[in-house]
């Protein structure tokens, strides 16, 4: 058999290999020429004719040929089944921008955001987070705090009475004898909550507010302590260093008392008109616990002593948030609460 | 209280700062000073807080801040009294005190040949400035010697007066007087009068009355200078509604020392201002015994260490001598401390109101900052407020927005939800009768965030967090807190009322609802009574939808307490894991349309006992080939044995075991 037959053979069913358009004629080229009666199977059946010593080496060619082909068929198929898979994934396109079902995520209250912060950052120093009622006994909301009645401390707050005597707490601070009542020293509380003032609603004065107060009492509790964890506690809440200063403050239940301020940090200290021009922001009443509060509370104040501070954090959401109507944050309009 | 710059550079003598530098020392030594304005004739005022001077009866006056600023820049204080000036003689007048708890002192001067006419010039200036109006020239001098040395005194036409004799005494009841503001103020036994032989003549401490007052004619005058305990009279002021100079001066408790002073200073600017102007008799006082305080005694290295900054004891014993406290040595380093009686009425008396006058002296802001050497100890947990974190965070991923509501309702909220306003605590003096009770649900509050937020949006999701307000019988009322979830839309409620017993579910795994009847905020049927581990824990509901304006809305409110402590319960135990495999097979019963999905599901499991894995709920049909009026509800049970592999015989045994129970109860089942 003359090479020339193998070899046009080869190349002829190479080139339909090569040009097939699909699966079917694939299939097609495969049967006609390497198939039970195809045309390599026609002249292997011609080998026996040849003689014996052209035999051998003609049946290696025709193997060869039939491998490759074999192998040309496999890859072209291959080549197919890829083209059909990327053709059926590409089928699969889908619109990432459509919105997702199902709720969107909700918003957290700024109060509770920011007193969360807060919390964590005093538990972190090892404060124990307390909680005292809203409804609190004349007691614990001005006597046990150096309040006596009438004292003209008690104008400083005015104060919403129950039926019955009890009283809306005026601010966080009755948590303070809670807190010496129940754990004794020493002792380093936070008392985070809602309190309320007998005052007109505005954009800037409600009569319902969120404050923080805590408290610290040990042995030998300095003045330098307290502006201490002031200043921590602002560096956390702010998120850069702040620059603080203590001034004489009155505050019944500490002695001395102080008001911390903060630099502006709408002008940076400069004056402007959140700051009344002063460059200084009111941040936090404090001081060191009056011996009579720790007396109250059964604690000898030869003994033990203590630092006192309460802060305003609807004051502080709205210094954060540049919130200029404080009656947005118990309104419960969606339209402000999203916004968190 | 305003103080005019130029009347404390008087006092206080060698000041050359301007006053806007003043006022920024005085706020960091002495009391807030929160503005200062320039007048037109040059003098300038230093506003300073009220509130910051609470404690300090001596800076209600010129002095007491001349004294400050004179410690501050180390000038030299002047005193503007001259005790000298009074005169000796028997008094003219008797004065009588009846309980010297209530009135420690009670002096007087009186005078003839009176002219009453407008002050000069110098003075209206002075009294404008610090925003008191002038009236004339006897009624001005009484102002400025309480502006001046806070103490505050009174005039009373000599001639309107009956007998011989002023009596400081309580009102008897009922007792009527009508004052220099013209107003008629009934009075009662709590209130202190003074009073001649006729009747009261001034509320003590408070006003004076009309009838004796200064006027146009009067010739001949009683100068009142007193001092009445403050908690008398800020008691008379508050329920009187009357707060005068003289009654915000006496509350904050003045000095007795004062009032002798006051008749001095006022004679010589009476003789001033009102030339001819004599002298009858002299000082009638009835003055309790006045014990002077005792030495308090400071350790100095105590000082110290209460401020956590050393100080030199110089410095100390220079401090307090410059505000006039007297100081002593008696043992080493501990100093004997004697407090001057403007500041010993109720100011100074412990040995820490000492540290706050070298403190502020010394400048707080010299005191560096330093941590304290604490043991390191984890605090004690508040596993409610964790809780509470818990859930808000769980209900803002689930895509619900935190609201903060007021904790005040008013009646008529209370009476759209069908509650009793009888049930609330009542605020007593509330700022509006919109405001007059404490919420005892917070669905008031929710109700309004549903309507108001519906004129902006189809459909929300928000929530609070609060407490229940509960009044008890006695003592202070119980506060539960509760969450209240709302998931409002325009739509026929039902997809809420699924979600939010989806929030239900994950805030409580295994949670049940049991039909409940409704309250008559609550969709008639639509309602159910959450159950978690048996207990009850709370409501989910449709709220009316009468109450709602457009739309329904569904809400959720549990009582977060039963909620915690149950979710405090569960405690995992590992159990292996199933080794056989399990077998499947489904179930469907038919029944009437409002019959429970739930509880079918219920009865399936329980007859299935010990061989179920997990039932599920398929699907439920209504429609051919069904009746009328019922439907068919499909359950998939899975079967297993912990020890085998079940035989399809096995599972169909238990299958048929089912089915059976099933029907002998009465249900029908497809098979």
């Amino acid at each position: 058999m003359p090479e020339t037959v193998l070899s046009n053979l080869e190349a002829a069913a190479r080139e339909r290999i090569r040009t097939a358009a699909g699966a079917e004629e694939l299939e097609r080229v495969r049967v006609e020429v390497l198939g039970r009666k195809g045309s390599l199977s026609e002249i292997s059946k011609g080998l026996g004719k040849l003689p014996p010593e052209e035999r051998a080496g003609a049946g290696r060619q025709l193997n060869a040929v039939k491998q490759a082909l074999e192998a040309a068929l496999q890859a072209r198929q291959t080549e197919f089944e890829e083209t059909a898979g990327k053709a059926r994934l590409a089928a699969e396109w889908i619109d990432l921008t459509l919105p997702a079902p199902g709720p969107a995520r909700g918003h957290l209250h700024p109060i509770s955001r920011l007193q969360a912060e807060i919390e964590d950052v005093f538990t972190s120093l090892g404060f124990t987070v307390l909680d005292g009622p809203e409804v609190e006994t004349e007691y614990h909301n001005f006597d046990a705090l150096n309040i006596p009645r009438d004292h003209p401390a008690r104008d400083m707050q005015d104060t919403f009475w129950l039926t019955g005597g009890s009283v809306l707490r005026t601010h966080t601070s009755p948590v303070q004898v809670r807190g010496m009542e129940r754990f004794g020293p020493p002792l380093r509380i936070i008392a985070p909550g809602r309190v309320f003032r007998n005052e007109e609603l505005d954009a800037s004065h409600e009569h319902t507010f969120y404050q923080l107060e805590g408290m610290m009492v040990d042995r030998d509790v300095s003045v330098a302590h307290l502006v201490y964890f002031m200043k921590t506690l602002l560096t956390a809440v702010f998120k850069r260093e702040v620059t603080v200063r203590l001034r004489p403050g009155f505050f019944p239940f500490v002695e001395p008392g102080f008001e911390l301020d903060i630099h502006c940090l709408i002008c940076g200290g400069q004056g402007c008109r959140v700051c009344k021009q002063s460059g200084w922001v009111e941040q936090i009443g404090c001081g060191l616990v009056h011996p009579n509060v720790l007396r109250m509370s059964g604690i000898d104040p030869e003994e033990w002593n203590g630092f006192a501070f309460g802060l305003g954090l609807t004051r502080l959401v709205m210094m954060r948030y540049a919130i200029d109507d404080v009656r947005y944050l118990q309104g419960g309009d969606l339209r402000f609460l999203n916004q968190f | 209280m305003k103080f005019s710059f130029n009347w404390l550079t008087e006092l206080a003598e060698g000041v050359t700062l301007p006053p806007a530098e003043l006022g920024r020392l005085i706020t960091m030594r002495t009391a807030e000073c929160e503005g200062v304005e320039t007048l037109p004739d040059g003098d300038s005022v230093l506003e300073i807080d009220n509130k910051s001077i609470t404690h300090r009866p001596d800076l209600w006056g010129h002095h007491g801040l001349a004294r400050e600023i004179a410690a501050i820049v180390d000038g030299r204080l002047r005193d503007p009294v001259k005790p000298e000036l009074l005169p000796f003689d028997a008094p003219a007048i008797g004065v009588e005190i009846e309980d010297y708890a209530l009135a420690q002192r009670y002096s007087a001067l009186t005078f003839e040949n009176v002219t009453v006419a407008p002050s000069p010039e110098w003075l209206q200036r002075r009294l404008t400035a610090v925003g008191l109006n002038p009236i004339n020239n006897i009624v001005d001098v009484t102002n400025y010697v309480m502006a001046e040395i806070a103490q505050p005194m009174h005039a009373f036409d000599w001639d309107l007066l009956h007998g011989p004799l002023i009596l400081v005494r309580r009102a008897r009841e009922g007792e009527r007087i009508v004052a220099l503001n013209e107003e008629q103020y009934r009075l009662d036994p709590r209130d202190l009068v003074i009073a001649d032989g006729r009747g009261p003549i001034a509320i003590a401490g408070v006003i004076g009355g009309l009838d004796t007052g200064i006027g146009g004619n009067t010739r001949r005058l009683v100068l009142e200078s007193a001092n009445f305990q403050a908690s008398s009279i800020r008691m008379t002021s508050a329920r009187l509604k009357l707060r005068t100079d003289a009654s915000m001066r006496f509350e904050k408790a003045q000095d007795p020392h004062n009032t002798v002073r006051g008749l001095a200073r006022a004679l010589e600017l009476l003789e001033e201002v009102s030339p001819g102007i004599r002298l009858v008799g002299g000082v009638a006082d009835s003055c309790a015994a006045l014990t002077p305080p005792a030495p308090i005694l400071l350790p100095v290295d105590w000082l110290v260490r209460k401020l956590g900054r050393d100080v030199e004891m110089a410095e100390v014993v220079r401090i307090l001598e410059r505000l006039e406290f007297g100081v002593k040595e008696t043992a080493p380093r501990i100093l004997s401390v004697t407090v001057p009686t403007w500041r010993a009425t109720r100011d100074v008396s412990i040995k820490d109101d000492l540290v706050e006058e070298v403190g502020r002296m010394i400048g707080y802001d010299s005191i560096p900052i330093q941590a304290p050497a604490l043991p390191v100890l984890p605090p004690h947990p508040n596993e409610e407020r964790l809780y509470h974190r818990e859930v808000r965070t769980a209900l803002v991923e689930l895509g619900f927005t935190e609201v903060h509501n007021y904790s005040f309702v008013n009646e008529e909220q209370v009476r759209a939800l069908g509650l009793d306003p009888g049930d609330h605590l009542e605020v007593a003096n509330p700022i509006s009768q919109d405001q007059g009770l404490l919420r005892r649900s917070l669905l008031a509050g929710i109700r309004r965030n549903i309507n108001e937020n519906l004129k902006h949006f189809d459909s929300f999701r928000l929530f609070e967090i609060g407490c229940e307000i509960h009044k008890q019988p006695e003592g202070l009322p119980e506060e539960i807190p509760h969450l209240a979830a709302v998931a409002a839309s325009r739509d026929d409620g039902t997809a809420g009322l699924m979600e939010l017993k989806r929030v239900a579910e994950h805030l409580m795994p295994g949670c049940d609802l049991a039909p409940a009847e409704a309250r008559p905020y609550e969709h008639p049927v639509r309602v159910a009574d959450v159950l978690w581990r048996g207990k009850p824990t709370g409501r989910l509901f449709e709220l009316h939808p009468s109450l709602v304006e457009t739309g329904r809305a569904a809400v959720l409110d549990l009582n977060l307490a039963a909620v915690q402590s149950l979710s405090a319960s569960s405690q995992v135990s590992y159990r292996p894991i199933r080794r056989y495999p399990a077998s499947a097979f489904d179930l469907s019963v038919v029944t009437g349309l409002r019959a429970l999905v739930g509880e079918i599901g219920k009865k399936l499991a329980s007859y299935a006992a010990g061989d179920l894995v997990s039932i599920e709920f398929l699907r439920q049909y209504t429609g051919p080939p069904l009746a009328e009026g019922t439907k068919s509800v499909s359950f998939r049970l899975t079967v297993a044995s912990a020890d085998r592999t079940l035989s399809s015989e096995e599972a169909g045994a238990i299958r048929a075991r089912i089915i059976d129970a099933m029907r002998s109860e009465g249900y029908d089942l497809r098979v």
